[in-house]
């Protein structure tokens, strides 16, 4: 295989009677906590959350489906994506600690948000995951801060030198009027194929992180890190709520489960092509094999329902592979012009306007929210916050380090 | 690189901190003993079986006494756990004799690396997060005070440009070392009651 010219809808992988996995099979060996590729790390946790949004989704279409030959299929496919599901992220160590994994997330939620601005084409689009892209920044300092003063380590030592830990849009300005959190839809007959899957990638990446944070965040006993569990979840909220308003709701039932099958596909095979460990590399080749076939039969499901040929909605080829890789400067480009945005209706201003005011006096109740705390927190016990600067000083002067004299 | 912050180790850290901070060391000295050679690795190694000593000590006297007393069912928590010292000292006993050299040292070490991690995320889970449930803050701060007190006693570290021959005279034998911190936690202990 190449890395031009794939077309899934040209290949056929394994049966679907030979996809089940026995015990031993799903009993996979996981990564090394701390050998490992960072990035090899976020593809897992990106297709643990691919494969998730692919099981609630199928789920969703069966109990709006009344034909039991459909809901049968449904049921064998998600059987067998419950499975990969499992493989894939019992890939990550028990090793490795909760907030170590969020930590991991918010890595994920950077490079990968911040590839996909890149490679956007539609500029309203574009500037959607521009804008997210700068709260998942700072939720990756306020996780790290919290890293250092609950497991007194630095979390440069998870993330490495690939993403900068440094403060982002500050946390507390995330919490917007729900209302103002809808975006407009692409037009699904008009949008490039490519757009529609960056639409789903990103969607259920955040809404992995937004379950892992519900269920994750009340297993500390810290009351800072329930707290910051909290309020990050609840942004969380936000930004599903963000990307989902996306994907034009005109969609057909048939049309959206190819457009799913076919971006397991896409994902599956870029990481085969990025992958930098081998034996993850096999498990990626793996998967897209069953992914294959996986595709195949929604594209037979199409036809037969919804009268339509699935080329009509498809890229003729994979787009190029989604790439994890550093994004330092594209990011400090973006603190430098988009700090400062929030979100009114279905577009983005500068100003604190007033429906943005009175969700955020509703919600602060006078008091500081655990983001700013945590910060707080981290000053009183090692005179300044925790910081990975790799590329000099923050590009807003506001948000350069103070340190505290003692 | 800018990167900032340096634990203040003197501040009033509580016992549990201490002890999780000790775990991420010992975890970040295994990665740092399987990722060196010659003799970067014997003074890696030098430094991590030093620490085990003087961690697992500590833990020994400090904490399972603690959690014995305080946790519904702690007897055979700890049991448990002391099961896995001994068996954590054995695995470092035998790696000491055949030296960083050997061709099965990276094997066995990975082995005990992975019992280890293993033990401490079970301390973790299942002690410490009782500790400060039970006991009140000014508790654990000399709980703390004792582990320091353990600490101080084992050799510091070898030189790093020592032979390795000298740095396995400064780490070894682990089992010496082991009694040495036991002795004085012991008489650390006897001060504090006093």
């Amino acid at each position: 295989m190449t890395t031009t010219g794939f077309n899934p809808l040209e290949h056929r992988g394994i049966p679907l009677d030979r996809q089940v996995r026995n015990w031993r099979e799903l009993d996979v060996d996981p990564i090394d906590p701390d050998h490992s590729d960072p990035y090899t790390r976020c593809r897992i946790i990106t297709m643990n959350g691919i494969e998730v949004e692919a099981l609630l989704f199928s789920h969703q279409f069966a109990r709006n489906c009344a034909d039991m030959d459909v809901k049968r299929r449904l049921a064998e496919v998600r059987y067998i994506e419950q499975q990969q599901q499992k493989a894939v992220n019992w890939l990550l160590p028990g090793a490795s600690s909760a907030l170590e994994t969020t930590i991991a997330y918010e890595q994920v939620a950077v490079d990968l948000t911040a590839w996909v601005a890149r490679m956007e084409p539609d500029p309203y689009l574009k500037q959607a995951y521009q804008f997210g892209v700068l709260e998942d920044f700072d939720h990756l300092y306020r996780y790290a801060n919290l890293y250092e003063m609950v497991q007194r380590r630095k979390a440069e030592r998870i993330v490495d030198d690939l993403t900068e830990v440094i403060p982002g849009r500050p946390t507390k300005y995330h919490h917007r009027h729900p209302a103002d959190n809808v975006r407009e839809p692409y037009d699904r007959s008009t949008a490039a194929p490519i757009s529609k899957l960056h639409a789903l990638t990103i969607m259920s990446a955040e809404q992995q992180t937004m379950n892992f944070y519900m269920n994750v965040g009340p297993e500390y006993m810290e009351p800072i890190a329930r707290q910051l569990y909290q309020e990050i979840g609840l942004i969380e909220e936000e930004h599903v709520t963000h990307y989902e308003s996306l994907v034009d709701p005109g969609e057909t039932w048939w049309e959206r489960l190819v457009n799913h099958e076919y971006n397991e596909c896409y994902l599956y095979y870029s990481f085969m092509q990025t992958e930098s460990d081998r034996r993850i590399k096999a498990i990626w080749e793996l998967h897209l094999n069953m992914e294959l076939e996986h595709l195949h039969l929604a594209c037979e499901l199409m036809r037969a329902n919804d009268g339509r040929e699935p080329e009509e909605v498809l890229a003729p080829e994979l787009p190029a592979p989604v790439t994890f890789e550093p994004n330092k400067e594209y990011l400090r480009e973006l603190l430098d012009t988009q700090i400062d945005l929030t979100t009114l209706g279905t577009g983005y201003v500068q100003e604190a306007h007033e429906r943005f005011e009175a969700m955020q006096d509703a919600l602060m109740g006078g008091e500081l929210p655990p983001s700013e705390r945590v910060i707080d927190l981290h000053r009183e016990q090692f005179g300044t916050d925790y910081r990975h600067a790799t590329n000099g000083e923050h590009p807003v002067a506001s948000l350069r380090q103070q340190h505290t004299t003692s | 690189m800018t990167t900032t912050s340096e634990p203040d180790t003197e501040r009033d850290a509580d016992v549990v901190e201490l002890l999780i901070g000790q775990h991420m060391e010992i975890r970040d000295l295994f990665a740092e003993v399987q990722s060196s050679a010659g003799e970067q690795r014997s003074d890696a190694f030098a430094r991590l079986v030093r620490l085990l000593a003087v961690h697992e000590t500590a833990e020994e006297m400090v904490v399972h006494p603690a959690t014995r007393r305080s946790v519904d069912g702690g007897d055979a928590i700890v049991e448990d756990r002391l099961a896995e010292e001994e068996h954590a000292k054995e695995q470092l006993a035998h790696l000491e004799s055949i030296g960083t050299e050997d061709p099965s040292f990276p094997e066995k070490l990975a082995r005990l690396r992975e019992a280890v991690l293993q033990h401490a995320h079970h301390e973790e889970a299942y002690e410490f997060r009782y500790l400060r449930q039970q006991h009140d803050p000014e508790q654990l701060r000399r709980m703390a005070g004792l582990v320091r007190a353990a600490e101080r006693t084992a050799p510091t570290h070898p030189h790093p440009s020592t032979q390795s021959a000298t740095a396995n005279l400064v780490a070894g034998p682990a089992v010496a070392l082991f009694d040495r911190v036991k002795d004085a936690v012991r008489s650390a202990l006897s001060d504090d009651r006093k």
